[in-house]
């Protein structure tokens, strides 16, 4: 009884200290055409962070078309009608011509396909392996790309919101959405108006099969030259069964390479109409003035008629625990993920929480710099890394994405230890909650770290875009206002609840990497085990 | 309420009578007055001479503030053997506890208040840096205090810190981007200069706490120190609050030595190393300017229009847009604190489109230097570059720690006060003058790092190996021995 008296007391002085939300003067439309605009006025400098999000992702393809959303976000810099050529009415031919000598490419390609099926070729793709038709045919391609290059003027949307003096002219996608971002001076609302109706109204996917691929060498460069790229979207894929979150963001190489125009309208036909666009905009304008001013620009675009689809599938639950052990090159690793809740499900702040208690608080600041920053301190880095000092990294972390989410603790071994005398030691920490519980302590400091980093999200007009996006692309603008509220309201026994609840052995998916022989192995012997 | 319909549909007319214009070009934009933030006017100093930048947050801020002491001093002061010890010293200011506080109590006191503090030191400068809540700012600084005064480095979080270096050290070969990062060092510095050395698993060995705490004397001296502070805070106040803090460090040896400049005499050539990966990383250099040059300006432009960021310049036109060869390339001129700058191009492309790729960058400079740009051309980059211009001073932070930089650099205050008159003034003429004075191809460094087989004879489809992109030498450069630096 003395004890939990003394525990009362002390939970009471830490609570006193809980911090303030801050609420953001939040003005909230929705235009004719069924487009809503989010705007958030401040006027601290002459600028505006706009966005606007179509809510469609990885997630809203299915196989054959992976990495679509993301192909079309590139698309939307091709320019429109007005924008990007000197000759509108022979550059929509021309892309007419275009989509039919590659359709008689792919006619040959389904060819190769079919003797890479058979095993009589290695890899459909390599150029030694074209037919003399389908080399004929890609020369034939080509001059009509140099014919539509002549009338081409080069990404004149980007040359007209540079010289207006732009900054970060930007897209991302996700599995759930994607955003369209530029900074612009406070002056050039309706320039950003002009240009945004003007690609969304009418635009026009010219030069569509070069961007094709731009991307597969983004893919090299983002996914397949980082060391452990490839063996992570296996693991990914492994541990998604059903869900669309089970491929990467940028698709798989062979949908990319064959990909369509056609398709591609039909995907922008489906998901780019007005009821599925929120527009986000912070800074230096007037709300009411902008509101007017969208319903005359971005209110030409025309409401759709049919509903967006909506994502079905459920991933079913995992009914056995599953490994992948991979030799990659580079410092080996365990990581133990588990599927657990979307990121505006009752338990995703609880989910949150027990991140923290584990991997450490995500608290953003310091002066940007070199070399280490910040001194993690959540329990697995205590007992692994300062303790044990078995490890010389360990982290955990929930991320909620609109159907699902997951969470995951990460470790690597220090020199001379394994990712396999790691893993019982990660699993224990996640049992000692679920046995044991987080003390109010610990989870007040998570909560005061969290306050303090939405306070410096806050700070900057895109730090306010970016968080209102994030939580636009899974919820509402009351997700939004709600969160601070929903992490100060997280008991340490919803923390336990949801460790016992939804990390079980059955749902566990771990991967462990070694080091693969190679370049780096060290020549001088044992280097690294010191 | 039917009146208030009435009045929205007499509106929505009234607006839709506004025509939207047929372009964007014929819209008018109401111009904006943006005052260059200047240092002087932020700028106080302590009573031992330590110059602090303030910039106190208006109405709309949060509860934090942000006190950074940045010093001059890093990895060029390392000794010989004990390459590391700039950046170890950086991360163990604040990680291995203080006299008054362990590690661990340290990083309580600081987890109690939601605070942070973090130090970092790179190659001629490092900073610490606290934030915490207004309403904490004394204990917050007293615990900055503590660690830039009274560090302890203690002996296990020390011996941590070089685990972890250690793993990072044998990861170098790991990816063609870590490679090339150091090849390039050396090709451009040399085998003896900061710029180039790196740790090794035999530097990390040698290094001790002696070596740290003689690097934190050597470092620790009001010469050698710029305060900034940014947030929620009155400035008198924090000024009397410094004052009693930071003005009473006692000099101490001094400020610190010179940045070394680099003299290396470069071979010019193409270089090459292989590494088996999807993608070679290509990396080019040409050497530039000083940001003090009465050139800058127009080289500045010249650069942005090769290969600045966007999709803007012609090296993106040409090797992204039109030929989908790579997901972005670069061009970067470098101002060159210390020495002649460089202007720096980077890509990553697949291997067999190396050749191919280098061939259209190379081309794309020769253009510049044949033909004056068009006037239209400059006017999008010019324009961009000025009306851009408020958007480069995103935050008080921001301006205090660029301000901080500077002065630690030794650049004069208050550069910035013309630079959108000096761009603004710069004509084809100049551009062309520069691309040919600083695009001198027979000076070209040029690395890949990428798979044998397939960079060094080219793509089939546009033929030519790599060793005939430039009439410059070839060279086949070894990886080296990621624990010692040694090549194989």
């Amino acid at each position: 009884m003395a004890v939990s008296k003394v525990l009362v007391s002390a939970l009471a002085a830490v609570l006193a200290s809980s911090l303030p939300a801050q609420q953001l003067p939040i003005v909230e439309r929705t235009l004719a055409n069924g487009m809503r605009l989010v705007m958030v006025e401040r006027h601290d400098q002459p600028t505006i962070a706009f966005g606007w999000m179509a809510r469609v992702g990885s997630a809203n393809e299915r196989p054959g078309i992976t990495g679509l959303a993301h192909l079309f976000e590139h698309m939307m810099f091709k320019g429109s009608k007005t924008l990007g050529t000197r000759d509108a009415r022979r550059d929509a031919e021309l892309n007419d011509l275009q989509d039919r000598v590659q359709a008689r490419m792919r006619a040959e390609m389904s060819l190769l396909r079919e003797q890479q099926r058979r095993g009589a070729i290695p890899d459909m793709m390599d150029p030694r392996a074209r037919t003399p038709r389908l080399a004929k045919l890609i020369e034939e391609y080509e001059a009509l790309v140099r014919e539509q290059r002549a009338l081409v003027v080069k990404d004149e949307m980007d040359q007209i919101y540079t010289q207006a003096g732009a900054t970060g002219i930007n897209a991302s996608t996700s599995q759930d959405r994607t955003f369209y971002i530029v900074g612009l001076p406070s002056n050039k609302l309706e320039l950003w108006m002009w240009i945004e109706s003007d690609r969304i109204a009418n635009p026009v996917f010219r030069e569509f099969y070069s961007e094709r691929d731009v991307i597969l060498e983004e893919r090299r460069q983002t996914l397949e030259s980082r060391p452990g790229g490839l063996v992570g979207e296996a693991f990914n894929a492994m541990t998604w069964m059903a869900h669309p979150y089970t491929w990467e963001v940028i698709g798989w190489p062979s949908d990319i390479a064959q990909v369509t125009r056609e398709q591609a309208n039909e995907f922008f036909a489906t998901y780019y109409a007005p009821g599925n666009l929120t527009a986000v905009l912070v800074g230096d304008f007037d709300a009411e003035k902008a509101a007017a001013m969208a319903e005359r620009y971005l209110g030409r675009i025309p409401a759709g008629r049919n509903p967006v689809p909506e994502v079905t599938t459920l991933e079913p639950p995992q009914p056995a625990e599953q490994r992948m052990i991979a030799d990659v090159e580079t410092t080996p690793s365990i990581q133990v993920e588990y599927k657990t809740v979307s990121a505006v499900h009752r338990d995703a702040a609880a989910f949150a929480a027990l991140g923290g208690i584990l991997g450490g608080a995500q608290v953003y600041g310091g002066r940007p710099g070199p070399g280490s920053a910040r001194v993690p301190t959540g329990r697995l880095h205590k007992a692994l890394v300062l303790e044990r000092k078995v490890a010389t990294g360990a982290s955990a972390a929930f991320h909620g994405e609109k159907y699902g989410g997951t969470f995951a603790l990460r470790a690597t071994p220090g020199p001379g230890h394994t990712p396999e005398e790691l893993e019982p030691l990660l699993h224990a920490e996640v049992e000692r909650i679920a046995r044991d519980g987080v003390t109010p302590g610990e989870l007040q400091r998570f909560k005061n770290a969290t306050q303090v980093g939405f306070y410096t999200r806050l700070e900057t007009n895109s730090g306010i875009r970016e968080t209102l996006a994030q939580a636009l692309a899974v919820g509402t603008v009351q997700d939004f206002q709600e969160a601070p509220g929903r992490i100060q309201a997280v008991t340490v026994e919803d923390v336990q609840r949801v460790a016992r609840q939804y990390l079980t052995p059955n749902a566990r998916n771990v991967l462990i990497t070694h080091r693969k022989a190679g370049d780096a192995r060290p020549r001088t012997q044992n280097a690294e085990v010191k | 309420m039917n009146a208030r319909i009435a009045l929205a549909l007499v509106t929505a007319t009234a607006l839709s009578a506004q025509a939207i214009p047929s372009r964007p070009e014929k819209l008018e934009f109401a111009p904006i007055v943006f005052r260059t933030p200047l240092a002087r006017e932020l700028k106080a100093r302590l009573r031992n001479g330590i110059p602090v930048y303030l910039a106190p947050a208006g109405r709309e801020g949060t509860p934090l503030v942000r006190v950074s002491v940045a010093w001059r001093g890093g990895a060029y002061l390392d000794p010989r053997g004990r390459e590391g010890l700039a950046k170890l010293f950086g991360s163990q200011l604040v990680q291995g506890g203080s006299a008054a506080l362990e590690a661990a109590q340290l990083e309580d006191r600081l987890e109690a208040m939601a605070a942070t503090l973090t130090s970092a030191c790179g190659e001629t400068t490092g900073s610490l840096s606290l934030q915490v809540l207004d309403k904490d700012l004394d204990a917050g600084l007293e615990l900055l205090l503590q660690s830039l005064t009274a560090p302890a480095f203690a002996q296990d979080r020390l011996d941590l810190a070089k685990r972890q270096a250690r793993q990072a050290v044998s990861r170098r070969n790991d990816a063609v981007t870590s490679i090339a990062s150091y090849q390039f060092n050396f090709l451009l510095h040399g085998e003896d200069h900061f710029a180039s050395r790196e740790p090794t698993s035999a530097s990390l060995d040698a290094l001790t706490r002696e070596d740290l705490k003689a690097f934190h004397t050597r470092v620790l001296d009001p010469a050698n120190l710029v305060v900034t502070v940014s947030g929620s805070f009155e400035r008198k106040a924090m000024l009397a609050r410094l004052d009693r803090a930071l003005g009473a460090l006692k000099p101490g040896p001094g400020a610190a030595a010179k940045v070394p400049p680099s003299t290396f005499a470069r071979k010019p050539g193409i270089y090459f190393t292989a590494k088996d990966a999807p993608q070679a990383m290509v990396t080019w250099a040409m050497p530039g300017l000083r940001r003090s040059d009465p050139d800058w300006h127009a080289a500045y432009v010249m650069n942005q229009l090769l290969g600045g960021p966007g999709f803007t310049s012609r090296l993106m036109k040409t090797i992204r847009s039109n030929e989908g060869l790579t997901y972005g390339v670069y061009s970067s001129l470098g101002p060159g604190p210390y020495w002649r700058g460089d202007i720096v191009g980077r890509m990553q492309t697949k291997n067999r489109s190396v050749a191919y790729a280098l061939r259209l960058a190379l081309a794309e400079m020769h253009k510049l230097k044949e033909t004056a740009a068009p006037v239209d051309e400059l006017k999008v980059i010019q324009q961009g570059i000025i009306e851009s211009f408020p958007s480069q001073w995103p935050g008080r932070q921001a301006i205090v720690t660029r301000f901080a930089e500077e002065a630690l650099q030794g650049w004069p205050e208050d550069w910035w006060a013309d630079f959108r008159e000096k761009i603004q003034a710069v004509t084809p003429a100049d551009v062309q003058r520069c691309a040919r004075k600083y695009l001198d191809l027979d000076r070209l460094v040029v690395l890949v790092v990428g798979k044998a087989g397939e960079v060094l004879p080219g793509d089939p489809d546009h033929p030519g190996a790599l060793r005939d992109v430039a009439p410059l030498p070839f060279t086949e450069l070894p990886l080296r021995d990621p624990q010692t630096l040694q090549p194989r």
